[in-house]
């Protein structure tokens, strides 16, 4: 028996000073200071670089300058779907910003954002923009130049999932309204250009950046995607692909939303400027030194890796999300794309 | 009676077997390694020294101490009930209680947001009293608690089914009440199953992913755990801060297995 209890003594010191490591921090005795304040921050995948490294230490150098206080502002970064669904079922962000306004209204459907609230923020509630582009192989081995041409047989398309992803919803638009604009006078130009490239779809992806992740791995020719994934690597030297420009493609616009439901009373000053701080010039800057382009024009000639899009259009070009939704990716790509490729 | 062949037919199916077990097992877990300390070991503690890193360690520690010890009372508990009286509906409960073993952890999390999230059933009416367990680290404890709870009981009942209950008679007729019987009689026999029991539990809720992956909601320095960190860092690319956690992981979990294997080897060996 008692050499038994020696024996558990190992084991049972490792695991009170594992357990006494852990619980370091909560310990009143160790607590430093009072807890700072928090920010909860809810963004879509592509954003947790600009904002975890530049976006929010900033803000809270800021917050500390002008008031004294401490301030963290913490952020959590999925697929936009993935972060609108769980803002919906509960998680406690204050703030989220989304890829597109589709889940901005989505979320106001369930009543966790005021109806239409983004929109009395600056620009419509657009934080930033970036254009969709295309990724291929190093050298361009399969000569693409375009949409058109990823709907050419032989070629690998990666595309992240329309179900989940953001990035894929504008993917879809871009796609779309490049075969119209090309083609102005043909109706039927737009589902032509999806059923060609969604015919070469080999991989989807959850969210923009799993899609990135897929092709870098050596999956497919192309992948559809932001500008900003392409600009943040190449800049950090990392980018092994070539970027295409497609003449026509969309500029996506990114939403933020407020999470009404989650902002207490005496929190909403400190969220709102926050929120007031994204648009600033400070912000915006960081914005485009990271590869998105400004909502302010001017701002844009700083960054020279920016790509020239010839004929670039919004989503206003095409009615605005909840009619593209309605008739372009549920009418067109869900009902008769993803048919005819059955 | 040894049907063991001899040393030398061993030879061929021995390397077979390692044949497949290389790449298999053992070069998977080398990788994590060799990717963990391919930027020296000074840039490999610099990425276990982030804020994020330390937070998530400490935090599937934490979580994984209170679902051990949580599940060392109920599980225990739950083996005694089945293990010692016998009632209409014993194979149900018996069915129920190693449920979770069967169920893809996903759905755990699934069902538990749909039973405590503000849309769930409990949830809803929990909500205006400002209960919220979801995206908070009790919901991450009760993700875990119902994922790991057969593990204690797959421990601790085989011992109880085997202990003759004679001692315990014996006990009761000598005057001995519940509580001293369970103190003297019980326990000392069980404390070898409840402790690799509890390890058991232990590891494999350092480990747990796809159940918290649905309830904690991710958020940094709050309740993402070592395994969410580890893969929000190789999502977003940062292979070197992912394997970093990583690799600490696989050591913790090696370090108990060994615990475990010598634990349970020495008391085979006594009996």
């Amino acid at each position: 028996m008692a050499y038994l209890r020696k024996r558990a003594l190992v084991p049972l010191a490792l695991a009170l000073a594992s357990f006494g490591w852990a619980a370091w921090p909560w310990f009143p005795f160790s607590r430093a200071s009072a807890p700072p304040r928090t920010i909860v921050f809810y963004g879509f995948s592509i954003l947790g670089e600009v904002f975890n490294e530049a976006i929010f230490p900033t803000f809270e150098a800021l917050w500390r300058e002008k008031s004294g206080e401490e301030v963290e502002v913490l952020g959590s970064f999925a697929s936009s779907g993935t972060i609108t669904n769980q803002v919906i079922l509960g998680v406690p962000a204050d703030l989220v910003l989304v890829s597109l306004e589709l889940d901005a209204l989505r979320l106001s459907e369930a009543g966790v954002v005021a109806a239409g609230s983004w929109r009395a923020l600056p620009h419509r509630g657009v934080v930033n923009r970036t254009p969709f582009v295309i990724l291929v192989r190093p050298g361009n081995p399969k000569r693409i130049g375009g949409f058109e041409d990823l709907a050419r047989s032989g070629v690998g398309v990666v595309h992240p999932d329309p179900l989940t992803s953001g990035g894929a919803n504008w993917a879809i638009v871009a796609e779309y309204g490049a075969g119209l604009r090309e083609y102005p006078d043909r109706p039927d130009a737009g589902f032509m250009m999806l059923r060609g490239v969604w015919k070469n779809v080999i991989a989807q992806a959850a969210s923009a950046r799993a899609a990135r992740t897929q092709f870098e791995n050596g999956f497919g020719d192309a992948l559809v995607t932001y500008e900003q994934e392409a600009l943040w690597d190449r800049a950090r030297g990392k980018l092994e692909a070539d970027v295409v420009y497609p003449r026509r493609t969309v500029l996506s616009e990114h939403t933020l939303a407020v999470v009404d439901r989650n902002v207490e009373p005496a929190e909403r000053p400190i969220v709102e400027a926050f929120a007031r701080f994204l648009w600033s010039d400070e912000a915006q800057r960081l914005f485009v030194r990271y590869g998105f382009r400004s909502v302010v024009d001017e701002w844009n000639a700083a960054n020279t890796a920016f790509g020239r899009v010839d004929d670039p259009f919004t989503i206003e070009d095409l009615g605005g999300w909840e009619r593209a939704k309605r008739e372009i990716v549920d009418g067109i790509w869900k009902a008769r794309v993803l048919r005819e490729l059955k | 009676m040894n049907d063991r062949r001899s040393r030398r037919d061993a030879l061929a199916p021995v390397g077979f077997l390692l044949l497949v077990l290389i790449p298999l097992i053992l070069m998977p877990l080398a990788a994590v390694f060799v990717f963990a300390f391919r930027g020296g070991a000074a840039e490999f503690f610099e990425a276990l020294k982030a804020r994020e890193a330390l937070f998530a360690m400490r935090f599937s520690l934490l979580i994984a101490f209170a679902t051990a010890a949580v599940n060392a009372v109920l599980g225990t508990y739950a083996a005694y009930v089945l293990s010692k009286y016998r009632f209409t509906g014993e194979r149900a409960l018996g069915i129920v209680v190693n449920l979770p073993v069967a169920i893809p952890t996903v759905v755990v999390g699934t069902s538990l947001l749909l039973l405590w999230g503000p849309i769930g059933l409990l949830g809803k009416a929990l909500e205006p009293l400002g209960f919220r367990p979801m995206f908070t680290p009790l919901g991450v404890l009760l993700a875990h608690l119902f994922v790991t709870f057969p593990y204690m009981l797959g421990a601790v009942k085989p011992v109880l089914d085997e202990l003759e209950t004679t001692y315990e008679e014996a006990a009761y007729t000598i005057g001995a009440s519940r509580l001293q019987t369970f103190r003297h009689v019980l326990l000392p026999a069980l404390k070898g199953g409840i402790f690799s029991g509890a390890l058991l539990t232990f590891a494999h809720s350092l480990g747990e992913f796809g159940a918290t992956v649905m309830v904690s909601g991710n958020l940094r320095l709050r309740t993402q755990t070592a395994p969410l960190y580890i893969f929000a860092q190789f999502e977003a690319g940062n292979i070197a801060q992912a394997n970093a956690v990583a690799a600490v992981l696989a050591a913790l979990s090696f370090g108990i297995f060994f615990v475990l294997l010598r634990y349970s080897g020495r008391r085979e060996g006594e009996r």
